[in-house]
């Protein structure tokens, strides 16, 4: 197997075997990341901003009909978040970060990364 | 072209005043709102494989996807509140207005066929809000029909605004 490969299902295997393990998750809660939720509905998202720290995660929740996405230029971009589904980033940079849904304009929120 | 549109805006002008007319039941509103939605799947499935533009090309996509979406919540609502969508002067006017549109972009092509599309969409979207503000909103009985109109409210406007940039970006191109 190649090497970038091999990195990619051990990487795999560590996110399977964290998100199975309750202690691991208890572990990452120690060290004081937090995971922040985000619901999309009617079209926009809720809350509009959201204030974090670095290593906190964050999670986009699609609950309306048809999909949207969150997407800051040069930042993050979940890509196409289908209806009911969810789209997980961890914010590792600290900075201001506008985005807006790349299928409908009008939504726009702030990530703010502290 | 001007006929094109001409009709489109006819039918679409239609579509409002029959809704001003009288106020419609929680049925007719039902019907209404599927019609509404089907008719832009129509087009946008025409656009999808007809349009010249990439933009034009996945804005159909797009608006087949969204109004799909929209339409299996408002199906799964009506149904659970045993509410049995009936035919009306508005939703009878939406279906031949969307159907005039249809047989009308089938005869163009290229970029012709693009800007017919794109200005039926942008006058379309415009009369659904105006429909939903001023008739199908406020004439809603039930609390999670209206819900589900207010909303939806905000993918038409989005829509809207995104095929009025559409609409900009043709007519530099031309």
């Amino acid at each position: 197997m190649p090497r970038a490969a091999r990195r990619a299902v051990v990487a795999a295997a560590v996110a399977l075997a964290a998100s199975a393990v309750p202690g691991l998750r208890g572990a990452a809660a120690a060290e004081g990341s937090r995971t922040h939720e985000i619901v999309i509905q009617g079209l926009q998202y809720v809350p509009e901003t959201l204030k974090v720290r670095r290593g906190d995660v964050v999670v986009w929740t699609n609950k309306d009909p048809f999909p949207h996405t969150a997407t800051a230029a040069g930042a993050f971009d979940s890509k196409s978040i289908a209806e009911g589904r969810s789209w997980r980033f961890t914010a590792k940079r600290a900075g201001t970060f506008p985005y807006i849904c790349t299928l409908h304009s009008t939504m726009k929120g702030t990530l703010q990364v502290e | 072209m001007k006929k094109i549109v001409g009709a489109a805006a006819a039918s679409l002008a239609l579509f409002a005043g029959t809704a001003l007319a009288q106020a419609p039941s929680d049925a007719q509103i039902a019907s209404i709102v599927v019609t509404a939605n089907q008719v832009d799947i129509d087009a946008g499935k025409l656009a999808e494989s007809k349009g010249s533009n990439a933009e034009v090309k996945a804005f159909g996509k797009q608006m087949v996807t969204d109004h799909s979406g929209v339409n299996k919540q408002a199906v799964a609502l009506v149904t659970k509140l045993k509410v049995t969508p009936e035919d009306n002067p508005t939703s009878k006017s939406l279906k031949s207005g969307g159907e005039d549109n249809v047989k009308n972009l089938q005869k163009l092509s290229g970029a012709a066929f693009d800007k017919a599309y794109v200005d039926h969409e942008v006058a379309y979207h415009q009369e659904v809000i105006d429909a939903l503000d001023k008739t199908l909103i406020p004439s809603a009985q039930n609390a999670e029909l209206k819900s589900l109109l207010v909303a939806v409210r905000p993918a038409f406007v989005a829509h809207l605004e995104h095929a009025k940039s559409l609409q900009a970006s043709l007519a530099k191109k031309s």
